[in-house]
C-alpha cells in the first residue's frame, strides 16, 4: 500500500490548517489566514490558563470544521461549490441490478454519475486497508448494507437538494434475485495463551512475548477457525499454544471442589460513535495543472492523504493528479470513527470525476448512520477459576467473536486488543483467549472508543462481581488480592513500563461514601419506596498502538512568541492547549499559534519510510535505519488515547532543543556566564516561573529578553523533531553546535536566528526492537467507577443518583480538559449501558433510515450532572510523563451500572443495553 | 373449485413474498382500507351493528397516528412503533410544550418533507383526560362519548371532529416515513356517523 | 419560491428568492455562508442547528433550522452564534463557556450558546427561585445533544453566569438574598 518514496514526494504534499489566525495583513491571505480565527485580535485563553487555545474560535462560530468550508472560502479556488451524494444499497441479500435515474430528470438531473464501471475508466486502485469494491458492480450482491453503488454530482446546490429528497426512500436502487449474503474470509483470528512459571520471578512457561502471536491455520468450511491443536506440520507454533490452552480449559472443566468455576456468556450490541459532525469533505481537481486540492476532517490525516495518492496513483492520464494538496481541519468529534474511513476516497473521486469544479461530499445523519464506522456485537464466552480458599484467580479462558461488518478495516486489531485486555487489572497465571473478527453484511466496523476492551472488560467486571458475591468475598478486597502488581506480567507476558496504581485506585473506591454508605442508602431507599443499589468496577486500558509517531516543530520569535506545529488532530481532545502547556514547561510561555493536523510542514526532516512497522523483522529494520532519514513510520492517527503521551512528545522534544541550544546559551550570555563555567552545564536546573527564567543565585530573566538575544546571536530559535514509539520511544544522537545531544527522537532539524530549518543527520539511532511487536501493550492507565442507582419498581426506569470516577493519567497537561474527558466518558458509558443499540443487519442503519430519534444517546437528563464526582490522582512522581485516558474513563462506567442493577434486582444481565422494560421484567 | 382456491392461495402467497422482497424499499406505505358503513348492513341487531361500526372505526382510533398524540403520560409518542418522542418534550401547562420547546417551533403549519417533520397549525397534545394509550376500545368509546372527558362535545361534534377536523385529517397525510391511518378521513367520518345513528354503542 | 427578507444579527438580508423546500439551515450555511450554525442530525434531535428568534414583543425563543423551511423565517429577526460577541467583546456566556472548558469539539456549542442566552433573557424577565435553578437550566438545555462533554461544564457555566448576577436572574428575598 505504501507508495515508493519518489511517488510519495511527488504526489503528496499535504499542508494543514493553522489553529490560530494571526497572519492578518498578509498581502496574499493563506488558507490559514482565512480560517476566520480571531487569533491575536482576541485574547488567547490558554495563555492565562483560563481556557483552551481554540476557545474563542469555538464560541464565536468561526469556520473550523470541514463541513464549514465552501469553495468560496478558499483562496485560489473557483468560487462555486457543486455537491455530490453517494447512493448506497439498503439491501445486501439481493443482486444489485442498477439505479433508476429516470426519475431524476430535468432540474434534478445529475451532471455526473460515477459507478463501478466508471472506476475502470478512471483507473482507481483500492488501498489494501479498504479492500472491497468502492461501488457495488451491477450483477453482484452488495458486500454489505450501505455499500455505495453510485456517486452523483450536481452542479448546483438546488438540484442536489431536491434530488436527495427524491432519493431518500431507497427505491432508486434496484434489486433482482434474492441471494444469501456475501461470505468473506475472517478478518483475523488469534489465540493468546500464557502459562506463568512457578514463581513470579521465574520465566513464563509459555507466553506470546516469548513464542510470538499465533493464529489458527485451519478453518472449517463455514470459515470458523479450528481452535483445537491439530497435528499439522504447518502452524506448529499454533499447536503448542493450543496444547497449553486446551490444558487450561481442561482444568477449568474438571470437577474440582476447591475451585469456583463460573462459565458465562456476555453479548454486546451494535453502536455508532455518533460524533456530532457528519463526515464531510471538499475537493477540487484542476485538471490543467493536475492539482488536486482537498479539505478533510479526519483523525488520520497522513493516512488519508496516502490513501488518496494510492487510489489515484495509477489512474489514467485524465484523472491522475501530479500534486495532491490536502488541508486538514478540526473535527466535530471523532471517537475513533473518523480514523481510517473510506470517506476521503469518495471525496477525491468526486473531484477527479468533475474536474475544474469544487465538489462537496457530505453525509447527512441518515447517511452517516448508514455508512459510518460502527462497533458491532461481541459475543464472549468466559470461564474463570478461583481458588475458594485464597480467593485468587487461578485460570481464565475465553472465546471472543466479533462482527466486523462489511469491510475489514481495523477489526482484526480490535479483536487482539480486546483479547489481550480481557483480564483487565488482574494477575492470572494461566490464561487462554481465542478471538476471531468475522465479516458480515453489516455496516463496516472499525475503531471506536474502547477498541474491544470496552466490550471484554465489561464482561470481565460483571463476571468478577459475580465471583465476589458467590465466593463470597468483598468485591474490592477480591480485586485487591488479584490485582496485577507493578512488575507483574500481562497476558502477552510483558510487564507494564508505566506506573500501575491499582492499590491506590481500589483504596479510593473503598473509602468513598458511595461505597461505604451502600447498605444505608439501600435501606433508606426502601423506606421511600425506591430500589437503590450500588455498583463498582475497575479497569485498566492501554494507550498507544505499538507504532505511534509524533511530529512537532517549536519556534520562538524575537519577541518570545511561540509557534507550534503538530501532526495530531483536534477533535475535542484539546491537543492544541496540551501542546502549548507542555511546551511552556520548557520555554516559559504559552504559544499563541498552534497549528495541528499538519502533515506537510515537516519536509525539512526529509523523512522516508518503508515496510510495515508491525511486521518487519529486526534485520530489515537494522538495514533500513542506516539511512539517516529512515523511520519505521512517518505519521500516525490521533487515536488510541495517545494525544497527550504521543501527540505532544515531538513538540516537547523540540522545545527542549530550543531551550538547550537557543534560550539557555542566550541566558548564559545575559547572565555573563562563560561557557566554561560549571553553571553552564546546569541547564536542567533552570525553571520558568511567570514568564521568567529562574536559576538559583542569578537574576530572573524575562522570556522576551532571552528570545531577543537568542535571535540576535543566531542561536537555535526553532526545532523540528520526529519520534516513533513501539512501546518505547526511538532514541538518537545528534551533534548540535558541536555538542552531542541524545534524546527520545529519531529526526531533528533546527533553525538559527531567522534562518530556515535544516536537518541534522543522526549519528546513531536505536529504534525499539521489532520483537516488541509481540507485546500487547506496555502503557496503561487505570480508572475505577462507583455508581448509586435508583430503580422505579413500576416502570423499571433507572436513575443514576450519584457517581464517582477516579483515575490516574500521569501528568495532566490540561487538567480541565482531562476532567471534561472523564465527564464525557461517563456519559458515553451510560449510553452504552442503557440506551444505545442498532439492529446489526436488516432493519438497522444500513437501510438509510436511522437518526437520533431512534438511536438514543445520553442527554443531560440521563446523567447525574451535579452528582458526578471526578477525581484525578496526582502524578506518581513530579516528572511522570502524561498517560492516555480518553478511553479508560468510559469503560468502568458500564459494568458498574450493571453491577448496581444486580445489587437492586438480584439479576445479572449478560447483554447490553439494559432497558427499563428488561429491568421491569426481572423485578416482577 | 378446490384447486382454484389453492391456486388463488398460492398466488396470494407469491405476491406476499414478492412484496416482502421489496420490503427494503422504504416508500410511502399503502394504508389499510376501511370498510364502508354499508358493509355492516348484514348485522341486523342495531346495537351489535353499532359496536361493529365502532370497532371498525377503532382501527383509526388505535392507529399510531392517533395514539401518539393521545398518550397516557405527558410525553407524546412517535413513529409507527410508538416510541417516546425524541427529542424529549413535555406537554407543559397547555399541551403545547414547555417554554424552551413549544410544539410549533418544529411542527410548522404543514408537513415539511425535507425535514420529515409533520405539521399542522394546531399541533399539540390531546389533554390528559383524552388519553387513549393503553386503553381498550371499549374504554376509549365510553371516554369519547363523555362530555366531561371529550372537550364538552356532543355526538354530532364527534362526527365533525373525526370526519372533518383538519388536525385529525393530518393522520391520513402524515408525510414520509409514517404509515397513514386506515382508509380516508371521509370514510372514518362516515363510520362515525353510522355509529352514532345506530345508537353509539360501545364494545365491552 | 418565496421572497425571503430576514434580519440576522441586526443586519437585513434580502429579499432573496428561496425554494419553498429549502431548509433554513441550508439557507444559512449554503447561501449566506453563516456556518456558525451547525448541521448535526437534520431531524431536530440535537439542536446544534438552533438559532434565536426574536419576537416583536421582546420575547425570544430558540428553534431548529434543519427541519423548518427558510421561507417560514420571512420577516423574522434572528440571532446566530456569530452575533453574540459585540465589537470584539465576548458575551458573559461565551466567556463562561471558555473559562469553564465547557466544550470539547465545539460542534454543539453554538446551539448551547443560543439556548443559554434565551434562558438568561427569560429569567431576567421572570426570575426563578434559587432552589429551582438547576432544574430550570436542565429543562432548558435538555434538547441539546453533546457527545463529547457529558454536559456538566455547560450546566456549571450557565449556572455561574446566573449566580454572578443573582439580582437579575433569581427571585430575591426582602433581605436581598437570592432564595
Amino acid at each position: 500500500m505504501r507508495p515508493s518514496r519518489r511517488e510519495f514526494v511527488k504526489c503528496v504534499t499535504a499542508s494543514g490548517i493553522a489553529l490560530s489566525l494571526s497572519r492578518l495583513g498578509l498581502a496574499e491571505e493563506t488558507f490559514a489566514a482565512r480560517e476566520a480565527m480571531p487569533g491575536q485580535k482576541f485574547w488567547n485563553p490558554a495563555a492565562t490558563g483560563v481556557g483552551r487555545i481554540d476557545g474563542v474560535a469555538k464560541v464565536t462560530g468561526a469556520k473550523l470544521y470541514a463541513s464549514d468550508f465552501r469553495a468560496a472560502d478558499l483562496p485560489g479556488w473557483p468560487a462555486n461549490t457543486s455537491h455530490a451524494i453517494l447512493i448506497r444499497a439498503p439491501d445486501a441479500t439481493h443482486i444489485y441490478t442498477g439505479i433508476d435515474l429516470a426519475r431524476l430528470s430535468g432540474a434534478l438531473k445529475p451532471s455526473v454519475v460515477v459507478t463501478a464501471a466508471d472506476l475502470v475508466t478512471i483507473g482507481t486502485r483500492v488501498p489494501e486497508f479498504y479492500t472491497g469494491d468502492l461501488f457495488c458492480p451491477v450483477g453482484k450482491t452488495p458486500l454489505y448494507l450501505g455499500q455505495p453503488v453510485a456517486l452523483l454530482i450536481f452542479e448546483k446546490f438546488d438540484a442536489f437538494d431536491q434530488a436527495r429528497l427524491a432519493l431518500r426512500d431507497g427505491t432508486f436502487v434496484k434489486f433482482g434475485k434474492e441471494t444469501p449474503p456475501v461470505t468473506m474470509p475472517n478478518y483475523g483470528a488469534y489465540r493468546f495463551t500464557r502459562v506463568a512459571g512457578p514463581t513470579p520471578d521465574a520465566p513464563d512457561v509459555y507466553s506470546p512475548l516469548q513464542e510470538g502471536w499465533v493464529s489458527p491455520g485451519l478453518f472449517e468450511t463455514t470459515g470458523r477457525p479450528i481452535w483445537a491443536p491439530l497435528p499439522v506440520p504447518t502452524g506448529r507454533e499454533y499447536a503448542t499454544a493450543a496444547t497449553y490452552g486446551e490444558k487450561i480449559r481442561a482444568e477449568l472443566a474438571a470437577d474440582n471442589p476447591s475451585l469456583l468455576v463460573l462459565d458465562r456468556e456476555f453479548e454486546t450490541q451494535s453502536v455508532d460513535p455518533m460524533f456530532l459532525e457528519p463526515e464531510c469533505g471538499l475537493a477540487w481537481y484542476d485538471a490543467g495543472a493536475k492539482n488536486l486540492e482537498l479539505v478533510l476532517g479526519v483523525q488520520s490525516p497522513y493516512e488519508a492523504a496516502e490513501a488518496i495518492a494510492f487510489l489515484l496513483g495509477e489512474a489514467s492520464a485524465a484523472f491522475k493528479p501530479a500534486r495532491i494538496n490536502a488541508n486538514f481541519t478540526s473535527l466535530g468529534g471523532g471517537f475513533g470513527g473518523r480514523d481510517h474511513t473510506p470517506f476521503p476516497l469518495y471525496v477525491a473521486l468526486a473531484a477527479v470525476a468533475y474536474p475544474g469544479r469544487p465538489v462537496r461530499l457530505a453525509h447527512d445523519r441518515y447517511q452517516q448512520f448508514q455508512a459510518g464506522i460502527k462497533r458491532h456485537p461481541f459475543k464472549m464466552r468466559t470461564r474463570i477459576g478461583v481458588d475458594r480458599a485464597t480467593g485468587k484467580i487461578s485460570a481464565f479462558a475465553a472465546d471472543h467473536a466479533l462482527d466486523g461488518g462489511g469491510l475489514a478495516n481495523y477489526s482484526a486489531n480490535v479483536a487482539t486488543c480486546g483479547a489481550t485486555g480481557a483480564i483487565g487489572i488482574y494477575e492470572i497465571p494461566k490464561v487462554d483467549v481465542t478471538t476471531v473478527a468475522f465479516h458480515s453484511r453489516g455496516v463496516t466496523a472499525g475503531s471506536m472508543r474502547g477498541y474491544g476492551t470496552l466490550q471484554t472488560m465489561t464482561a470481565l467486571e460483571v463476571l468478577i462481581d459475580e465471583v465476589a458475591s458467590t465466593l463470597p468475598l468483598d468485591p474490592i478486597e477480591f480485586r485487591r488480592r488479584n490485582a496485577l502488581k507493578q512488575d507483574g506480567r500481562t497476558m502477552t507476558g510483558n510487564p507494564y513500563s508505566v506506573s500501575v496504581r491499582t492499590p491506590e485506585i481500589l483504596d479510593k473506591l473503598e473509602q468513598h461514601p458511595i461505597w461505604r454508605q451502600r447498605a444505608d442508602e439501600k435501606a433508606r431507599g426502601k423506606q421511600a419506596g425506591l430500589l437503590v443499589g450500588t455498583g463498582v468496577a475497575c479497569v485498566t486500558k492501554d494507550y498507544g498502538t505499538g507504532a505511534d509517531c509524533s511530529l512537532g516543530t517549536v519556534e520562538i520569535d524575537p519577541h518570545g512568541r511561540i509557534t507550534i506545529h503538530c501532526d495530531h488532530v483536534e477533535m475535542g481532545n484539546g491537543i492544541g492547549t496540551a501542546l502549548a502547556n507542555r511546551v511552556a514547561a520548557h520555554l516559559g510561555g504559552i504559544a499563541d499559534d498552534v497549528a495541528i493536523a499538519q502533515v506537510g510542514v515537516f519536509d525539512a526532516l526529509g523523512l522516508v519510510t518503508s515496510g510495515n512497522a508491525y511486521a518487519m523483522d529486526q534485520a530489515t529494520q537494522d538495514a533500513a535505519q542506516r539511512n539517516p532519514r529512515w523511520v519505521p513510520e512517518i505519521s500516525s492517527a490521533t487515536s488510541a488515547s495517545i494525544g497527550a503521551h504521543v501527540g505532544t512528545h515531538a513538540s516537547a522534544e523540540a522545545a527542549r532543543v530550543v531551550f538547550r541550544f537557543g534560550l539557555w546559551p542566550a541566558a548564559l550570555e545575559l547572565w555573563r556566564i562563560a561557557p566554561t563555567d560549571p553553571i553552564a552545564g546546569d541547564w536542567a536546573k533552570a525553571r520558568w516561573k511567570d514568564g521568567q527564567l529562574i536559576m538559583p543565585g542569578l537574576a530572573p530573566l524575562a522570556l522576551p529578553a532571552v528570545a531577543a538575544w537568542a535571535h540576535r546571536r543566531n542561536f537555535v530559535t526553532g526545532a523540528m523533531t520526529h519520534s516513533f514509539s513501539r512501546w518505547a520511544w526511538s532514541q538518537a544522537t545528534f551533534v548540535v553546535g558541536g555538542q552531542a545531544w541524545t534524546a527520545d527522537i529519531d529526526a531533528l532539524a533546527i533553525r538559527q536566528g531567522a534562518g530556515q530549518f535544516a536537518s541534522l543527520d543522526r549519528t546513531s539511532v536505536k529504534f525499539p526492537p521489532t520483537d516488541f511487536n509481540r507485546i500487547g501493550t506496555v502503557f496503561t492507565s487505570l480508572c475505577g467507577t462507583l455508581v448509586r442507582i435508583e430503580i422505579e419498581r413500576a416502570t423499571g426506569a433507572l436513575r443514576i443518583a450519584k457517581a464517582y470516577s477516579v483515575f490516574e493519567c500521569g501528568q495532566a497537561l490540561v487538567p480541565e480538559v482531562v476532567r471534561g474527558q472523564a465527564q464525557g466518558g461517563f456519559a458515553m458509558g451510560v449510553g452504552y449501558a442503557l440506551l444505545e443499540s442498532l439492529p446489526p443487519y436488516e432493519g438497522g442503519p444500513g437501510n438509510g433510515q436511522w437518526n437520533l430519534g431512534q438511536y438514543l444517546v445520553a442527554r443531560g437528563s440521563d446523567l447525574p450532572l451535579h452528582d458526578l464526582e471526578i477525581e484525578m490522582l496526582p502524578p506518581l512522581t513530579p516528572d511522570e510523563p502524561p498517560k492516555g485516558l480518553a478511553e479508560v474513563v468510559m469503560i468502568p462506567v458500564v459494568p458498574a451500572i450493571l453491577n448496581a442493577i444486580f445489587d437492586v434486582t438480584g439479576h445479572r444481565f449478560q447483554s447490553l443495553p439494559v432497558t427499563p422494560s428488561m429491568i421491569k421484567g426481572v423485578l416482577s | 373449485m378446490k384447486s382454484e382456491l389453492r391456486t388463488m392461495i398460492l398466488v396470494a402467497v407469491a405476491s406476499l413474498s414478492i412484496s416482502m422482497l421489496a420490503a427494503y424499499a422504504v416508500a410511502e406505505a399503502q394504508s389499510d382500507g376501511l370498510a364502508t358503513p354499508e358493509s355492516f348492513a348484514s348485522i341486523s341487531d342495531p346495537a351489535k351493528r353499532s359496536v361493529a361500526l365502532f370497532t371498525e372505526l377503532g382501527k383509526v382510533l388505535t392507529h399510531p397516528r392517533c395514539v401518539n398524540c393521545h398518550p397516557a403520560g405527558d410525553r407524546p409518542r412517535q413513529g409507527d412503533e410508538g416510541r417516546l418522542h425524541q427529542p424529549p418534550v413535555d406537554r407543559g401547562t397547555d399541551g403545547h410544550g414547555l417554554a424552551a420547546m413549544r410544539c410549533p417551533i418544529c411542527h410548522q403549519q404543514a408537513n415539511f418533507e425535507p425535514g420529515r417533520v409533520p405539521g399542522h397549525p394546531e399541533w399539540h397534545l390531546a389533554p390528559r383526560e383524552m388519553a387513549w394509550e393503553g386503553k381498550t376500545l371499549g374504554e376509549i368509546c365510553v371516554q369519547i362519548k363523555d362530555p366531561k372527558r371529550n372537550g364538552n362535545r356532543t355526538l354530532a361534534d364527534l362526527i365533525h371532529h373525526i370526519g372533518a377536523d383538519t388536525l385529525v385529517g393530518w393522520a391520513w397525510s402524515p408525510g414520509f416515513g409514517r404509515r397513514p391511518a386506515p382508509g380516508t378521513q371521509q370514510e372514518a367520518g362516515a363510520l362515525a356517523e353510522a355509529w352514532v345513528k345506530t345508537g353509539a354503542a360501545c364494545p365491552n | 419560491m418565496t421572497a425571503l427578507s430576514i434580519t440576522i444579527n441586526g443586519r437585513a438580508y434580502g429579499p432573496m428568492d428561496v425554494r419553498d423546500d429549502l431548509t433554513m439551515n441550508d439557507f444559512l450555511r449554503e447561501f449566506l455562508g453563516l456556518t456558525g450554525t451547525k448541521f448535526g442530525c437534520g431531524a431536530a434531535q440535537c439542536l446544534s442547528c438552533a438559532v434565536i428568534v426574536d419576537n416583536a414583543d421582546g420575547t425570544s425563543y430558540t428553534g431548529p433550522t434543519c427541519v423548518v423551511p427558510a421561507a417560514s423565517f420571512h420577516g423574522k429577526t434572528i440571532r446566530t452564534v456569530e452575533g453574540h460577541a459585540k465589537d470584539g467583546m465576548l458575551s458573559d456566556l461565551q466567556k463562561a463557556f471558555i473559562e469553564h472548558f465547557s466544550f470539547q469539539c465545539g460542534y454543539c456549542t453554538a446551539g448551547f450558546l443560543n439556548e443559554s442566552q434565551v434562558l438568561l433573557e427569560r429569567l431576567a424577565a421572570k426570575p426563578v427561585a434559587r432552589a429551582d435553578l438547576e432544574k430550570t437550566i436542565a429543562e432548558a438545555l435538555d434538547g441539546h445533544i453533546c457527545r463529547c462533554t457529558g454536559y456538566v461544564k455547560y450546566h456549571e457555566a450557565v449556572r455561574d453566569v446566573i449566580l454572578s448576577d443573582p439580582g437579575r436572574y433569581l427571585i430575591v428575598t426582602v433581605g436581598g438574598e437570592a432564595r
